[in-house]
């Protein structure tokens, strides 16, 4: 059995890093990882997205319409861009910040496209990770925050500690410190709102 | 994470990019050298040696560009020693002249000629299947189907090398070379051979006596490995149910074997991997089925070779490949799967997901907060209005080409290395209109200095607006011949763009710091004149460090960025830096103008330019 998650968001905002994380915490789980990554220029500011699946055989790196158990999205305009990806009984874990794309005109707001991915998704869970991560000590770390959350949604095979482990792992310091306080106020604030939901 | 990816002991495990990967198995080859000109998706290949050079003893280098890479390669070749070339596919055609000769000479050291393919053209001009350089120049072409294989073919391909005395292409594509999987590591081979200069004029002096006795061993050299690859172990026949065989060719292994789980169907397979010259065993033994798909990205390759194949075989096996699956864009497990259950007449039903349903503003990448293209294509814009004419944009390739998109619009054209001069001589020859050029540093010493050149021979009003960040940022910023260090970070000497516009002859040179608007905005309405009145070409270099790297750096140095802000007492909402500079970390938002702080970079350039004098940094 093949799990995927995708993460979508700008260039910039460190998706690169959450698939490498997302994809060394699996493999200490034994699965077999494959993560696909956009690099070049579609990393300046641009939309990007990762793909990260597993199982027990190696898995191809692309995720295809329907296919995924998670959407982890950092912005709202990419998480909507992206929510087909989506399995129907998949669930959208989205930052609740808008970024829009410079010198656009027309750009749906804020409710407008909360709304469009609770259409298209059953299961949407919003996070404030940019205030979570400025909680944590940089607002840089709003990667960790959502990475957090999808550990605690329960959709992939990780738990809180198998990404603490690979987070001190890379990283050292006061931004390892960061990451790893980021990581759980972000799985603290899933867990709460799927508690209130249940 | 200063550790470096692809360093370690025989036995260890990493969770690697295939580019990666690829380095790893030239590692444990015993490489003596890797060259390479950056180019996405082929960069990662390159610098993951970089940070192993000193612990494995292995030399590497940016080259100018592409051609000169595999020219060291050969090079170092002829020394006995093994080397690796890395380039993006449209690299390859920089380097195809020394290629095609390359495959008359052969080798002597093992030589790997890696061409990164982007089908689906994610950061490329075109999406061009490299295979055929390899029919084209007899040098034969392997494809891993994974990450893991990626390492342990590469290391195979230094030894199958040298056995055939061959340089080989290696084909990636950047659905390999930008995934991530584990690896395992194999024991690094320490090669210790005395580099000795092969001397043996009749084989490397390719001249007319011996070009055509050549040209008949190289048609031998193939017809051997034709033979011999039937039993190279990464080509494999994997038994299964049924009359239809199953064909995948390199990368898009790992998608039938995805779809073949999703259809619950077990044909028989062949996995190749070893896609020119096709292994005769193999393509013999495929024939023997009735019927034959072929699962290959972009074109038909070995499906043509099959074709051709049956035919000389008088054999009547239906052959399927292209008619199934697109020729246009990546394959993925969808497609594969849809493909595939036609050929095999069974049901599938795609996975299907809920599209958002509304309409979403499209988001290209864009120069990044405080970059000193952003204020250059600004200035030039003035300059143009200043000087009452309509250029024609001549664009080239790096991050600058993003001058494509609004607000600026400055890329009437865009092709290849270089060509925003060549091209651009073309058009000024018969234009009323002005022609600009702009051309980043790093393409500047790559594919620029000839055309400059023939701007002043042949006397072209063009003018040169040289975009020069310090380094090759596009790719991930890699030193170039103007940076002063090498890839490990050692001082190499600098060669500035302005000294060899002077070199090449061209009288108008003038280098401006490209925050300072109102200078390069001057500098440039004077080149225009300039050029119109003298018939000759000026050169306007508008320098300022990348903003990425300078970010970084200075975030590792612990240094502040003093992000600017906007007094909103004082804005006039002219609208001016946010419509017509648009730097990313200006907004509007409810009907106000602001900066994301998060986003700036400090450059002040939006404070020079706004009518208003509103916007100034944070704390003063
Ligand atoms: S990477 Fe550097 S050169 Fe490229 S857009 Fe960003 S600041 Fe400009
Ligand atoms: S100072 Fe102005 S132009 Fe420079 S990065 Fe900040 S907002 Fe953008």
């Amino acid at each position: 059995m093949i799990r995927s998650v995708v993460i979508s968001g700008v260039g910039g905002q460190g998706l690169l890093t959450m698939g490498e994380l997302l994809g060394e915490a699996l493999i200490e789980r034994g699965f077999k990882v494959s993560v696909g990554e956009i690099h070049g220029l579609s990393q300046r500011g641009g939309s990007v997205v990762v793909f990260v699946k597993y199982g027990d055989v190696q898995p191809s790196p692309i995720v295809v319409e329907g296919e995924a158990n998670a959407l982890v999205g950092l912005e709202l305009i990419e998480t909507a861009r992206r929510v087909q990806l989506l399995a129907p009984t998949g669930i959208v874990l989205a930052n609740n910040y808008l970024l829009p794309p410079p010198a656009s005109q027309k750009i749906p707001g804020r409710e407008e496209l909360i709304e469009a991915i609770r259409r298209a998704a059953r299961n949407v869970i919003l996070i404030n990770a940019v205030e979570l991560a400025r909680k944590a000590g940089s607002s840089v770390a709003v990667n960790m925050v959502m990475l957090g959350a999808l550990a605690a949604s329960g959709a992939v095979d990780l738990g809180l500690a198998d990404l603490k482990g690979v987070v001190e792992k890379k990283f050292t310091g006061r931004t390892g410190e960061v990451n790893a306080r980021a990581l759980i106020l972000g799985f603290e604030e899933a867990q709460k709102q799927l508690r209130e939901k249940a | 994470m200063a550790r470096a990816a692809i360093s370690g002991d025989s036995g260890t495990r990493k969770l690697l990019l295939g580019n990666e990967a690829i380095a790893r198995g030239a590692v444990e080859a015993g490489i003596s050298a890797a060259a390479a000109y950056p180019g996405t998706p082929s960069t990662e290949i390159l610098e993951a040696l970089a940070e192993v050079a000193e612990e494995y003893g292995v030399y590497v280098e940016w080259s100018t560009n592409e051609k000169v890479a595999l020219e060291v390669g050969i090079g170092v070749s002829m020394m006995g020693l093994r080397a690796l070339v890395a380039m993006k596919h449209v690299g390859l055609n920089v380097a195809s002249d020394p290629l095609m000769s390359l495959g008359y000479t052969g080798v002597v050291g093992g030589l790997v000629v890696v061409s990164a393919d982007d089908p689906n053209a994610h950061s490329s001009q075109n999406e061009q299947d490299n295979r055929y350089y390899g029919l084209h120049s007899y040098i034969p072409v392997f494809e891993p189907s994974g990450v893991q294989e990626a390492k342990d073919m590469t290391r195979e391909l230094f030894q199958l090398s040298e056995e055939h005395r061959t340089a080989v292409i290696l084909r990636t594509t950047t659905r390999l070379s930008h995934s991530r999987g584990e690896v395992m590591f194999g024991a690094v081979e320490r090669v210790h051979r005395e580099p000795v200069f092969h001397r043996d004029p009749e084989r490397w002096a390719l001249l007319p006596p011996y070009s055509l006795r050549k040209h008949r061993e190289v048609l031998e050299r193939i017809r051997t490995l034709e033979e011999k690859l039937g039993e190279w172990p990464f080509n494999r026949f994997v038994e299964g149910d049924g009359d239809t065989l199953i064909v995948s060719a390199g990368f898009a292994h790992a998608y039938v074997r995805e779809a073949l789980d999703w259809l619950k169907v077990n044909p028989p397979l062949l996995k190749l991997a070893s896609t020119y010259p096709l292994p005769r065993a193999l393509a013999k033994r495929a024939l023997e089925f009735r019927k034959i798909v072929v699962v290959e990205e972009l074109e038909p390759f070995v499906e043509d070779q099959l074709r051709a194949f049956a035919q000389r075989e008088g054999s009547s096996a239906e052959i399927h490949g292209k008619d199934l699956f697109p020729r246009v864009g990546e394959l993925n497990t969808a497609l594969v799967a849809s493909g595939l259950s036609k050929a095999l007449g069974v049901s599938f039903d795609p996975p299907r997901g809920n599209a958002a349903g509304v309409e979403l503003p499209p988001r290209p990448p864009t120069l990044c907060p405080g970059c000193g293209h952003r204020s250059t294509y600004y200035a030039v814009k003035l300059a143009a209005a200043r000087a009452r004419v309509k250029p024609v944009w001549a664009n080239d390739i790096g991050c600058y080409t993003l001058g494509f998109f609004p607000p600026f619009r400055m890329a009437d054209f865009t092709w290849s290395m270089g060509s925003a001069l060549g091209i651009g001589m073309g058009i000024a020859r018969f234009s009323k209109d002005p022609v600009v050029a702009f051309i980043g540093d790093s393409t500047f010493y790559h594919a620029g200095i000839p055309g400059l050149i023939n701007a002043v021979y042949n006397q072209y009003p063009i003018v040169v607006v040289v975009m020069d960040n310090g380094v090759t940022a596009m790719t991930g910023h890699q030193p170039h011949p103007g940076s002063g260090y090498g890839p490990t970070g050692e001082k190499r000497p600098a060669i500035p763009v302005e000294n060899l516009a002077r070199a090449c002859g061209v009288e108008f040179v003038e280098v401006v710091p490209a925050y300072e608007v109102a200078r390069l905005r001057d500098a440039v309405e004077r080149a225009i004149k300039y050029a119109r009145e003298k018939n000759a070409p000026a050169v306007v270099v508008a320098r300022q460090f990348c903003a990425l790297e300078e970010l970084r750096m200075k975030r590792m140095r612990g240094e502040a960025v003093v992000p600017y802000v906007i007094d909103q007492a004082k804005c006039v909402k002219c609208g001016i830096c946010v419509d017509q500079f648009s730097c990313p970390a200006i907004v509007r938002e409810n009907g106000s103008i602001k900066i994301l702080t998060e986003l700036c970079a400090g450059c002040g350039v939006c404070a020079s330019i706004c009518p208003a004098k509103a916007i100034g940094p944070l704390s003063g």
